[in-house]
């Protein structure tokens, strides 16, 4: 890709915004065109996510843009946090736009809950029924008690631990490791919804089981808020003189019955084929032990340790060793979710994963680290390599 | 007992049909002979439309599974803790399962299992899988 990420904007995160999704949307596009020294007009392009409330025309109509001459939906939410900026950098490199927004607004915590089945269930005839084609909820796995992504992640957990022998208590310990290593990043952090609560490894054993084998401090944060980031060609960030930072590689990678929740892949115990991680590096010209820090989406823990394995971090069943000695801590060999994470900074749908990756390679994380290059991504779905401009 | 059931709907289409009069049948292609899941127009191996359905034989492994712990919607409150599965069945396919409500279990992944159709009323009835002779 030849594109930079220029901007970037968001509004507070909170568990009750208090304002609409729109008006949380234009808080958080007007904040990175700010960042990029950009003006309104500038935009004309727009990605979002099909999951998302506020289309494109709602977000012309209430800026009153102009004109926008290329706008487009990447499926679903989080699965496509790097497919949207594939997708900007596509539009941008073929001229069909110069400037891109990419934005995201939810109450996820007010509004509808995306870890609650309310959402997915309606009643008919005095039974509790699904409509719904496609997981999460979907008519094949509802009537089991299978309704949200939490559950889901449960089963890729215990396929997992089953797979590598792994005691309770390792098990525990593991993904203890990436929980209570993100939260004392999160402690750093001022963006981040549990700032001032810290978790100790006891704290996390003595966690409450939401889905075994997962605790409540597995699993990430309902959040209200929006962000938006701002993508232009490389060529256009240098000669603007902006806060770039380029992408290298970005890109989606999808097989039968992964998305969106992989009930039907094959390895329950892996998310993405080793030829997902080929390609992407293969597009940046860099291998694994080239990435200086990693944001790994984490609606819940257990996508840390499957996301190292399956882009070649670590070796396969390594990563209880990885986790439990501090390799995704400050001054491990490779920091993992520096933000928090999904976990404890907020659940924002990918976007903040991917502003913390920008973050550490501007030089503007609370928790920064010697980075020149990080690497981002959702499951494999989707996935880019982020470099210092 | 009541569950979450497919919207009415659904339970005319020939899976579920199925199911209703006692027995597990899986979508398979008429031409290569492949089974799968869910339903689907199309064979996903050789792309024929010439697909048809077939009684499933029952036999699965389990892939993994999950205890619900946190009841995530008011119908489940009273249902908690249950069992989620993910099972691979003989014929090449993964479905999605539980194990009935009450039976005890102890459970690894790999673990042979096999069908038992639970029937809620006479239009509808769910395929669980339980441990072999259990």
């Amino acid at each position: 890709m030849k594109t930079s990420i220029i901007g970037l904007g968001q509004t507070e995160f909170s568990k009750n915004s208090g304002r609409s999704e729109l008006r949380l949307a234009m808080e958080a596009i007007l904040a990175a065109l700010a960042d990029a020294g950009l003006e309104v007009n500038d935009i004309d392009g727009l990605v979002r996510y099909t999951w998302d409330n506020t289309s494109e025309a709602a977000v012309v109509n209430a800026l009153g843009l102009p004109s926008l001459k290329y706008y487009g939906e990447t499926e679903f939410g989080g699965v496509n946090c790097c497919g949207a900026v594939a997708q900007a950098s596509a539009a941008i490199e073929a001229g069909l736009a110069s400037c891109v927004v990419f934005y995201r607004a939810l109450n996820a915590r007010s509004g509808v809950r995306l870890g609650r089945g309310e959402r997915i269930l309606t009643e008919q005839n005095g039974h509790w029924v699904s409509n719904e084609g496609e997981p999460p909820g979907d008519i094949y796995s509802a009537p089991f008690g299978l309704l949200v992504p939490g559950q889901h992640h449960a089963l890729y957990a215990m396929a997992y631990k089953e797979r590598y022998g792994l005691t309770s208590d390792q098990f525990t310990d593991m993904l203890g490791g990436v929980a209570v290593t993100q939260r004392t990043y999160a402690n750093n952090n001022p963006r981040a919804l549990l700032q001032d609560k810290t978790l100790t490894l006891d704290d996390y054993r003595a966690g409450r089981i939401i889905t075994e084998p997962l605790r409540v401090y597995d699993y990430c944060l309902e959040t209200d808020g929006a962000m938006a980031m701002v993508i232009v060609s490389r060529e256009r960030a240098r000669a603007m003189n902006a806060k770039a930072v380029d992408v290298l590689a970005a890109g989606q990678y999808i097989f039968p019955g992964s998305v969106p929740m992989y009930l039907y892949a094959k390895r329950a115990w892996s998310l993405a084929p080793e030829e997902a991680g080929e390609v992407l590096f293969g597009k940046a010209g860099l291998s694994p032990k080239d990435i200086d820090v990693a944001q790994i989406y984490d609606a819940t823990s257990m996508m840390v340790p499957i996301a190292l394995e399956d882009f070649g971090f670590i070796g396969r069943g390594e990563a209880h060793d990885f986790l439990t000695s501090g390799g995704n801590g400050p001054t491990g060999a490779l920091p993992v979710n520096t933000h928090g994470g999904l976990l404890s900074e907020g659940y924002f749908h990918g976007l903040n994963t991917i502003a913390e990756a920008v973050r550490q390679l501007r030089g503007e994380s609370p928790n920064q680290v010697a980075a020149e290059t990080a690497f981002i991504t959702l499951r494999g779905a989707s996935s880019m390599i982020l470099g210092r401009a | 007992m009541t569950v979450i059931r497919p919207a009415d709907r659904y339970l005319d289409q020939p899976y579920w049909q199925h199911l209703a009069k006692g027995t597990l049948h899986l979508n398979c292609c008429n031409d290569c002979g492949g089974a799968h899941h869910p339903p689907s127009p199309i064979c996903p191996t050789c792309r024929s439309f010439n697909t048809g359905w077939k009684p499933a034989s029952g036999k699965a492994t389990l892939a993994s599974y999950a205890i619900a712990r946190h009841s995530v919607h008011p119908s489940l409150g009273d249902k908690v803790p249950y069992i989620i599965t993910l099972v691979d069945l003989e014929e090449g396919v993964r479905l999605v399962s539980g194990i009935p409500e009450g039976m005890e279990v102890d459970l690894h992944v790999g673990m042979a299992l096999e069908c038992k159709v639970v029937q809620f009323d006479d239009r509808f009835a769910l395929p669980y899988f339980v441990p072999v002779g259990a």
